[in-house]
């Protein structure tokens, strides 16, 4: 039967590991140092690197408010462990700083050249 | 101009648009009669200064909207991050958009869509974990279907094949967040431009063949899928997603477990060896590495189905507010969306080119798309394409054409798309809800036509 060949086919084929690597070639170092200084940077690297890289974080801009919003969100959703109150407002206060909301836009092509 | 002023003319714009229209250009808003900004003067010194800035004459910058920056197009994903876009580096794979590496997530720039048949290289990647490990003999995977039905099934994936008939359909699958990256106030999570999606040929056992062969009970209302992939966090007990579809999608005809992506096993990094392919619905419902369908007697509460979590706003809320999870419902089909695909952003044209041929592809998540309008004076007039009819039900439509340039120049090639219910894309990202799903405004692409 058709189906049944093409079950085997596709048996001996993921036996044979068709799949391309599944890891990027390179790796880049997430550190501290690579986030912007002041208070609160290694409190924040080291609370969000636990799981994830920081690249989730460095690519938004948000306010206060959805900062703090966002560390309960990572403790409800991904079982982040809760953060001592001293840490979180260290935390939430850096990032507000460092990563406050921003307008968007304004990356025209040819101004780069 | 030095790259200290570009950055400087940049950071201004980034901060207060209007503002640096004033100061950079000495264009200001032109207020209508409701008193709302319209079309922004820009005349003498000002448009001179402009098109110095971007290198040539802007033929239609009357048209130009105040406080847009010419090719303001957030195009790239963290347009406002400080450093420019990474690449991904990757075997496989073609230089996608790196977003991040811990989850890896990657975007396909608009221009490497232009393939009817989305390649597995140019196929976007959106883990929420990391990727599992493959057994050494991938027969002995797995796949539970248990739950609201009469005969729980427990399947190998040889049983699987051999058992059921494979149907093979073209069908975009798109992430859930495909154009967050437009909505302002930022909102949570990858910041996705409009390359989040991928029209690849899936080949695999109809869900409803499996869900038949298992029985339905009449109490069966929603899905829960759960795959092989690792929580971040390390804890073996920690779904890393499990999201599902109402019982009548998971019935319809082209939702598959599929194990092929354009003729060969899936790629590791796309699901191998068995992936859900939930077209036209956020790409969260297609569940990678799957391993379990638990059929369930109310909406799948698994993580990623409550809160903000691909969900969207009943009443809308105000843009960066808070709203309670009451006024949440989940995001069912994909909003419609087209893409220029064959000029990327910042293409220079030769000198003398009058007539740009144009062409893309277009989707509506359930529906199809009725129509597409291409436009290069910032939308007073609007020129029709031809659209092809979908290779098959939730397959993307190509759509193409020519538009005229009078002159050389600047300009902004705008692609807006129209779906069978009439609906067509916003200038903006409206509705906008905390972690930003649903953003489809219109694609913009910058061409330089060379003097």
């Amino acid at each position: 039967m058709a189906f049944v060949r093409a079950g085997l086919i596709l048996a001996a084929a993921l036996a044979a590991g068709w799949w391309f690597a599944a890891t990027p070639a390179t790796a880049t170092e997430d550190e501290p140092e690579n986030l912007p200084e002041g208070p609160g940077r290694e409190e924040t690297f080291y609370s969000c690197t636990a799981c994830h890289g920081m690249a989730i974080v460095t690519q938004q801009g948000m306010s206060r408010a959805r900062w703090d919003d966002t560390i309960d969100y990572m403790m409800a959703r991904h079982g982040m462990p809760e953060l001592d109150p001293a840490d979180r407002k260290l935390v939430v206060e850096y990032l507000s700083v460092h990563f406050p909301s921003r307008q968007r836009g304004a990356t025209n092509p040819f101004l780069k050249r | 101009m030095s790259s200290k002023r570009e950055r400087g003319l940049i950071e201004l714009y980034n901060d207060d648009p209007e503002r640096a229209d004033a100061l950079v250009f000495g264009r200001r808003a032109d207020k209508g009669a409701d008193g709302v900004g319209r079309r922004g003067f820009l005349k003498g010194a000002g448009l001179a200064t402009m098109g110095a800035a971007v290198g040539a004459s802007i033929p239609f910058a009357q048209n130009m909207p105040s406080g847009l920056f010419p090719a303001a197009m957030a195009q790239t994903p963290a347009a406002g991050a400080a450093a420019g876009p990474k690449v991904l580096k990757m075997d496989g794979k073609a230089d996608l958009i790196l977003l991040q590496e811990k989850p890896l997530n990657a975007e396909t720039p608009d221009h490497l869509l232009d393939d009817a048949v989305t390649p597995v290289e140019k196929f976007f990647i959106r883990n929420n974990g990391l990727v599992p490990e493959m057994p050494a003999d991938i027969n002995t995977w797995k796949l539970t279907v248990d739950g609201e039905v009469d005969k729980p099934l427990s399947l190998t994936l040889g049983e699987l094949l051999n058992r059921f008939t494979l149907k093979t359909y073209r069908m975009q699958v798109e992430c859930g967040g495909n154009g967050r990256s437009f909505f302002a106030p930022e909102t949570r999570g990858n910041q996705w431009g409009n390359g989040a999606i991928g029209c690849a040929e899936w080949t695999g056992v109809p869900l409803r063949d499996v869900l038949q062969a298992a029985g339905l009970k009449s109490s069966a209302v929603y899905t829960g899928h759960y795959g092989a992939d690792p929580h971040l966090s390390g804890d073996p007990n920690r779904p890393t997603i499990s999201r599902g579809v109402p019982i009548a999608k998971a019935m319809e005809e082209h939702t598959l477990i599929a194990v092929r992506m354009n003729g060969k096993p899936i790629p590791v990094m796309h699901g191998a060896p068995l992936r859900v392919v939930c077209p036209g619905w956020p790409g969260s419902t297609s569940q990678k590495w799957l391993t379990r369908i638990w059929i369930r007697d109310k909406e799948h509460d698994g993580p990623g189905m409550g809160g903000a979590s691909y969900r969207v706003t009943k009443v809308p809320m105000v843009p960066g507010g808070k709203t309670p999870d009451s006024n949440m419902k989940v995001l069912e089909s994909m909003p419609v969306r087209a893409l220029l695909t064959n000029i990327a952003n910042g293409t220079e044209l030769p000198a003398g080119t009058r007539e740009i041929a144009v062409r893309g592809h277009a989707w509506a998540g359930e529906k199809t798309v009725r129509a597409v309008h291409v436009s290069v004076d910032y939308g007073v007039s609007w020129n029709k394409m031809t659209v092809q009819n979908p290779h098959n039900k939730y397959a993307w439509q190509r759509w193409q054409g020519k538009v005229a340039v009078p002159s050389e120049g600047y300009y902004e090639i705008w692609t807006r798309a129209t779906d069978s219910d009439g609906k067509m894309q916003p200038h903006v990202a409206g509705n906008w809800n905390p972690q930003g799903y649903g953003g489809n405004p219109f694609q913009r692409v910058a061409v330089l036509v060379k003097a």
